[in-house]
């Protein structure tokens, strides 16, 4: 069977380029062994949101909802509730996703795919015994959580001592003490649930930083608010070794050990593109990651990679653009992925977002950035809604344009309206523009207005 | 009394030099000793210490700007205090760094003048410009907030009339609002559905010539233009070389373990040209001066741009000291500590590209010299020995010379005593 356009890998990347190519009356087959959605539906964005969710319920009936004159009493968390919740939402998705697949006309095949190579008709690809051809193909193979080589933590993989972040949203038990390897976002999201739920929760972090690239005074700040809840972290720390019964790092060049329960190994994702047979194409790939150009497009014809096994941005919105920007490029429309405006948010509590420049990104590139730094309690609806808060929110201007290049903002509702930042920074809009403005008020959002406001250019 | 810090004359050719870096700023205490600013003159870079005490008075000059020998640069005393600042008198620039830094000015000044929308093409069309444009068109554009320069005209006589600024209105060229009366319509916009944004603005900076940049450029251009170069390639048996360098590596020997290729070809150079003494000369319209030492020129990139230190009495050092004096003025050369007395009187010169797989160059004569050996990569080759193809590595050589001076077969002679001499390298230990 011939196709315009078989997708490897039914992830954000992936549904979403099918739904898309489908959309356009494309012949479009999906192939993908597991669940529909990917890591982000299954495994990933949606479940972990699905357990904050109960965490954050849980905080604000404690002694947080003291603090606004509620008290609750007996308020417990119940886990295989909270698990058993979380994958309704997952099947609601994840069937969301089959409908849209239909509705759109792209055929779904749930076996392993594997690139054979070019034929007469097109590429070859083997999934469930059957050849299936394409003209073009879309890889979305996306990332599975890496696990490097520490001794002792395949044994602890195998003997369930250690999770990956896949195990630690099918937790039935509440771990007494877990330790978690590596403070970027997945971490520390795990982190905070558990957190809030009621393990000792230790991070165990290479970098001096926790949160990744966020910018260095919010991840601080947010380190900050972590410790007061009890959650304690070890940085500048190397892991070791994983023992059956804890975890061993080293700091200052001393070895120090964390007894616990359980292991949570949070230490960032690597590309899935060792088993799909990207070799029979000769498909270039530079440390791990398939090579594209700003189209998404590979050095092979008609091959397209999207999503995280391109490493361009391992999001899954970007995987998302990435899916559609490589179907506009099948459709002969020129389109690329920028990312100078992909948004970023930590879904702790309270929430991190930032999109584009941080302060050092914007002198790195030479740009004479004027930096707006605001605490939240500008913000009317911040101080009625977040008792004891000290969120900040940090705003990079380019004084020769005089547009905003970068938003950094610590506080709830942030992932929600960071958006508008972004659309300030991709349309280019000047401050100018920006203050004519109309914000809802009150509305967490009218921190940007304040920005807009104070910034000296 | 306010003291004031000139610019100081580091070569007697020197009128002028550039302000590399600030240390300080205005309202700055310094004490004696304490670094002022950076100066690059076309030789060196050099840190001014203050010789005064007290607090920085008035700055003159920003980093990169050409200030006149004596000339006030700094003024150092106490808050408060008045100062006054003579004109410095203006240096002759020459022709060429006057024009260079006449676009990058008028670049700018057209910059911000254009940066509210449209606002220069419709001046420029009222003001009765090259752009003719009906006024009904100029009044919907103005209105629409329209950059007329990108209407394409419709009109008798290529008159740009309202229904061009119509189309304009749904197709294009869309320019993000930062962008606006700064794209020319040329960018191929990368934006929101196609948009120009200002990453796609022209992608050029105009970087002012250093000094050194400028020297460099009169230099080369003067030599092309005044001598007959012409350039020979040839290549020597690297066997004993590569040999003795393993050997010297492995020695542990500080004195050896060192010593490059290169070290060991400037020892055959310099021991090659005491037997032709038309390229160990300067050459001059009247006369040829022959040396009898020689003073052996060393091509050095740094980051600063191409320098080249001379290593006097080549002839008499042996391998080891010439490896370390090579070593020492290279490093003077990269950290820009370099004495510029020590840039000048060579005889000959000899520039390496070798390590960057360069098999044959044509470089280029420093005059008034009359030769330069060009090094370059090691090649293996075949010849025959005992009837048998056997390979064996070669370095390759380029000797450019003033035909003026020497003839082409004197030349190629020297190029195959030089080669004889790598060939037979331990000959000359």
């Amino acid at each position: 069977m011939i196709y315009d356009v078989i997708v490897l890998g039914g992830g954000p990347g992936g549904y979403i380029a099918a739904e898309r190519a489908g959309q356009a009356k494309l012949k479009t087959l999906l192939i993908e062994k597991r669940a529909l959605g990917g890591t982000c539906l299954n495994e990933g964005c949606i479940p972990s949101k699905a357990l904050l969710s109960s965490a954050k319920i849980y905080h604000n009936a404690g002694e947080y909802g003291a603090q606004y004159g509620v008290h609750f009493g007996g308020v417990s968390i119940d886990q295989p509730a909270v698990i058993q919740r979380k994958q309704k939402v997952v099947n609601t998705l994840v069937n969301g996703v089959a409908v849209s697949m239909k509705a759109a006309k792209v055929e779904v095949v749930n076996h392993v795919g594997k690139i054979k190579g070019r034929g007469a008709d097109g590429i070859e690809i083997e999934a469930g015994g059957e050849v299936y051809t394409a003209k073009n193909l879309i890889i979305a193979t996306g990332s599975r959580p890496a696990t490097p080589p520490i001794p002792g933590l395949e044994e602890g993989l195998k003997s369930k001592f250690v999770m990956t972040s896949r195990e630690a949203l099918e937790l039935l038990e509440i771990p007494k003490r877990m330790v978690v390897i590596g403070g970027g976002v997945i971490g520390l999201e795990l982190a905070a649930y558990y957190g809030t739920v009621g393990s000792e929760v230790s991070i165990v972090e290479m970098l001096p930083k926790i949160a990744g690239p966020t910018d260095e005074e919010i991840s601080a700040l947010l380190q900050k608010d972590y410790e007061a809840q009890g959650m304690k972290f070890y940085l500048n720390s190397k892991v070791v070794r994983i023992d059956a019964d804890g975890v061993v790092f080293e700091r200052d060049g001393k070895e120090e050990k964390l007894v616990c329960d359980k292991v949570l190994c949070a230490i960032g994702r690597k590309p899935v593109i060792d088993s799909c047979g990207i070799e029979n194409l000769n498909i270039l790939t530079r440390r791990g990651f398939i090579v594209t150009d700003d189209s998404c497009k590979t050095n092979a014809a008609n091959v397209w990679a999207v999503g995280d096994c391109n490493g361009k941005s391992m999001l899954a919105h970007s995987a998302y653009r990435m899916g559609e920007v490589a179907v506009n490029n099948i459709l002969g429309k020129r389109d690329v992925f920028r990312g100078n405006a992909v948004p970023s948010v930590l879904y702790t509590n309270p929430e991190v977002a930032s999109v584009g420049l941080s302060e050092q990104q914007a002198a790195d590139a030479g740009i004479d950035a004027a930096v707006v730094r605001l605490p939240m309690a500008y913000s009317g609806r911040y101080i009625a809604e977040n008792e004891g808060g000290n969120g900040i929110a940090k705003f990079i201007f380019d004084k020769k344009y005089k547009t905003l290049v970068g938003a950094h903002v610590m506080s709830n509702y942030s992932s929600e309206f960071i958006l508008a930042c972004g659309v300030m920074i991709a349309k280019e809009m000047t401050v100018d523009s920006i203050r004519q403005i109309v914000f809802p008020h009150p509305s967490v959002s009218e921190i940007i207005r304040e920005a807009a406001f104070a910034v000296k250019l | 009394m306010a003291s004031y810090v000139k610019m100081p004359q580091k070569g007697l050719s020197e009128d002028s030099a550039i302000l590399s870096k600030w240390y300080v700023k205005e309202g700055d205490e310094v004490k004696k000793g304490e670094l002022l600013f950076a100066i690059e003159t076309g030789k060196a870079t050099f840190d001014i210490e203050s010789e005064f005490e007290g607090t920085v008075l008035k700055t003159v000059g920003a980093e990169g700007d050409e200030i006149a020998v004596k000339a006030t640069v700094a003024v150092i005393g106490t808050p408060g205090e008045e100062f006054k600042i003579e004109e410095a008198p203006k240096t002759a620039a020459s022709p060429a760094a006057q024009a260079s830094a006449a676009v990058p000015a008028a670049a700018k000044a057209a910059a911000p003048a254009a940066r509210s929308a449209a606002a220069p093409a419709v001046s420029e069309a009222e003001a009765g410009g090259p752009l003719k444009i009906s006024p009904r068109a100029l009044a919907l554009a103005k209105r629409k907030d329209i950059d007329v320069r990108f209407a394409i005209p419709s009109g008798p006589g290529g008159r740009i009339i309202e229904r061009d600024i119509e189309a304009m209105l749904f197709t294009g060229p869309f320019v993000s609002e930062a962008a606006q009366g700064i794209a020319t319509g040329e960018e191929i916009g990368t934006g929101l559905g196609g948009e120009i944004t200002t990453a796609d603005l022209s992608a050029f900076d105009d970087v002012k010539h250093s000094n050194i940049r400028r020297i460099i450029a009169k230099n080369m251009h003067d030599s092309l233009a005044n001598m007959a170069q012409l350039t020979h390639n040839s290549y020597a048996d690297a066997t004993r070389i590569l040999a003795l360098r393993a050997e010297y590596k492995a020695s542990g020997d500080p004195n050896f373990e060192k010593i490059s290729l290169n070290d060991m070809v400037m020892l055959a150079v310099s021991r090659t040209l005491l037997q032709f003494p038309e390229l160990n000369a300067h050459y001059f319209d009247d006369e040829m001066r022959l040396f009898r030492t020689v003073n052996l020129g060393m091509a050095v990139d740094t980051p600063r741009g191409l320098l080249v230190p001379t290593l006097m009495h080549a002839e008499k050092l042996g391998l080891p000291e010439m490896s370390a004096a090579l070593k020492s003025l290279a490093s003077e050369c990269q950290s820009g500590s370099i004495d510029p007395s020590k840039l000048k009187n060579a005889t000959f010169t000899v520039s390496n590209l070798g390590a960057f797989g360069i098999t044959s160059f044509t470089p280029i004569i420093n005059p008034p010299q009359t030769g330069i050996l060009g090094v370059c990569n090691i090649e293996y080759r075949v010849r025959m020995k005992g009837g048998q193809p056997e390979f064996f590595p070669t370095i390759n050589l380029s000797l450019t010379y003033d035909h003026r001076a020497v003839d082409g077969a004197p030349a190629s002679r020297f190029l195959q005593a030089l080669a004889k001499n790598i060939e037979n390298i331990d000959e000359l230990l």
